[in-house]
């Protein structure tokens, strides 16, 4: 933005250096991931190729290529990717569901707050890796333990996010609100809403991660599909080359939404959060 | 504002109504199945009803992926999908569940399960022997004797390897805290002994082959050398099943019986055969079954009275087991054939 405006009133011989240094910045923004992707793969081929490490403790690159489409050609790869994205998916919208508007209210009432952040915090600090016995007992195997244990790892962490970003809205904006008699819903969806959308989001990302993190660990327990079963399953076939391809699965899927998360900082009510 | 809500929520929607039929696929006639359930599509029309049967992908189970393919490639009344578990905690829930009804177990959980009044029963076993103690390739160790202080690996409590190495140890006079004993799932075993983290372990096959072949366990005993016609894992069916649909239980166990006995005489053909099951390497798989018949056998697969006995009173002397069950609430030898005859698979058509 300050760039734009910058360059306008320049004259034009900066403005077309500016462009051209744009560009080689541009250029360069995806040369130099490429280029450490390229190095690190050079090391793990020279590592396996010298025998640095056993074959049995690392597979080398060329095993875990042929895997890929091993995975790829039995259409398994493609059935975990649904099933863990869709656990993510649901598990995610129902805690975002619950959690926000909980944290919105929870907010604006201080008794409420006060009650309940101690229990609220004692949730947070259990690892949802520790439901997974309970998991497994009320919801067998499939998809509801996965969602139940995602829904456990974001939860918490949302309601207590929401809920802080609403208390520390500054009370001019209530004062201001109180003149336009703004109350109740009115007040929630034209004041407080848009305030803490920004942290909103940004706590939304964060647990996010979360829940990428927790799918992989829950679906190596009580789960038939899914990208850590697949994991789970290649190291009980003694096929460490397989495990490292659904690795890669996982950190670029992973990668690839926290990209499409990125956007909606760059909604136009929100995108004043980020640019203070 | 109302534009960007509105258009947020109708993406969360869409998303979440893509990725819901992705999942479920109404349009397919299997709905749900998981695309790992089947690994050979038969063309065995014949069959009217089918079942899916728990197994893990070790050795003991063989059985159970034979069955599955000769189901579908020679004339059965029933199909048979094997359904591939990579724990047993998973597998004793999905049972409790009736999301599977007959899987393949190791013997003291069933009887455990039995215990706490889940209503399952023994109908037959799947092999003889299939586990080995493994020691290090340079490890000393001549008996069990020589493993006194050393960490062993056992892969569960309830476990019948770890009945057996007690039962070895109170032979040679060890008291049960001359050993150190952890538990550690399979698959790290053997390379847990390679980093030296354990001085040897006590499993099923093929995760004892696997340090073998890798150069650096050997084999300090075969099972079979402890505890003659050694039993690690049997057929484990829901009651239900039994009461409901016993013909397909007597299916099962032919099928299963048949298996074993063409398993035992074409072991490469197995190992071939199965590999794709398992997802594992044939080369393990067709060391462990080829290169030497001490390592685990598919026939004489009836269940005695004698063998559990054995089994339970060690359980109950460990104090993991708590009552005695009487054998005949265990086991279940109605659906065993009188004659059994090497299930007709073609070789020919192992992919």
């Amino acid at each position: 933005m300050a760039g734009t405006m910058s360059s306008a009133t320049l004259p034009k011989k900066t403005t077309v250096q500016s462009a051209t240094a744009k560009k080689s910045n541009r250029a360069l923004s995806y040369v130099l991931p490429v280029a450490v992707l390229l190095f690190f793969v050079l090391g793990w081929w020279l590592i396996s190729h010298f025998n640095l490490f056993p074959a049995y403790a690392l597979p080398t690159p060329a095993d875990v290529v042929k895997s890929f489409g091993e995975e790829i050609t039995s259409g398994r790869l493609y059935n975990d990717v649904i099933a863990s994205l869709w656990r993510v998916a649901v598990g995610f919208i129902l805690s975002a569901g619950l959690g926000i508007p909980l944290g919105l209210w929870l907010g604006q009432h201080l008794h409420a707050r006060q009650a309940f952040l101690p229990m609220l915090n004692f949730f947070r600090f259990l690892s949802p890796l520790a439901w997974i016995p309970f998991a497994i007992l009320w919801f067998h195997i499939g998809d509801k333990p996965a969602i139940f244990l995602i829904f456990m790892a974001t939860f918490f962490p949302l309601v207590i996010a929401t809920m802080s970003a609403v208390s520390t809205i500054p009370a001019i904006y209530f004062r201001v609100a109180h003149d336009y008699k703004y109350k109740g819903a009115e007040l929630l969806t034209k004041v407080t809403f848009p305030a803490v959308l920004p942290q909103i989001i940004t706590s939304l990302r964060v647990s996010y991660g979360i829940s990428w993190v927790v799918i992989v660990a829950a679906e190596m327990v009580g789960c038939q599909d899914g990208l850590g079963y697949g994991i789970w399953e290649a190291r009980n076939g003694l096929r460490l080359d397989s495990a490292v391809c659904y690795m890669v699965v996982i950190g670029v899927l992973g990668m690839l939404i926290d990209r499409l998360l990125i956007q909606f900082t760059k909604l136009p009510n929100v995108r004043w959060g980020y640019e203070r | 504002m109302k534009l960007s809500t509105k258009l947020f929520i109708a993406g969360t929607i869409l998303i979440i109504v893509v990725l819901g039929l992705l999942r479920y696929k109404p349009w397919s006639s299997n709905g749900a199945v998981n695309v790992r359930d089947v690994v050979h599509e038969g063309p065995n029309d014949k069959a009217k009803r089918s079942l899916t049967v728990g197994f893990l992908p070790v050795t003991c189970h063989l059985t159970c992926p034979v069955t599955d393919f000769a189901s579908k490639t020679t004339q059965s009344n029933t199909n048979f999908n094997s359904r591939v578990f990579t724990d047993f905690p998973t597998v004793v829930s999905a049972l409790e569940a009736k999301q599977i009804e007959a899987t393949f177990m190791i013997v003291p959980l069933a009887m455990k399960l039995r215990e706490e009044g889940v209503p399952v029963k023994i109908c037959y076993l799947g092999h003889r022997d299939g586990s080995e103690i493994i020691v290090a390739k340079k490890s000393s160790a001549r008996s069990l004797k020589d493993l006194k202080g050393k960490t062993i690996a056992i892969p569960s409590l309830f476990s019948n390897q770890n009945f057996v190495i007690h039962k070895l140890m109170g032979d040679y006079g060890l008291k049960s805290t001359d050993i150190n004993f952890v538990v550690l799932p399979p698959p790290d075993m053997p390379t847990s002994l390679a980093s030296g983290a354990i001085d040897g372990y006590f499993v099923g096959e093929p995760f004892c082959a696997k340090a073998e072949l890798d150069g650096y366990g050997r084999v300090l005993y075969y099972a079979r050398d402890i505890w003659p016609n050694f039993i690690s894992c049997a057929l484990v069916v829901h009651e239900d099943l039994i009461k409901e649909h016993p013909e397909i239980v007597q299916d099962l166990v032919r099928g299963i019986a048949q298996s074993g006995a063409w398993a035992e005489t074409h072991r490469a053909e197995a190992a071939k055969l199965v590999a794709p099951y398992y997802r594992q390497d044939e080369k393990v798989l067709n060391y462990v079954l080829t290169s030497e018949p001490r390592r685990v056998s598919y026939v004489q697969l009836t269940p005695t009275d004698q063998d559990f006995q054995l089994i339970q009173d060690m359980g109950i002397k460990m104090g993991l087991l708590k009552k005695h069950i009487p054998m005949d609430e265990l086991i279940d030898r109605d659906f065993i054939p009188k004659e059994i005859t090497p299930a007709p698979i073609d070789a020919a058509k192992i992919p």
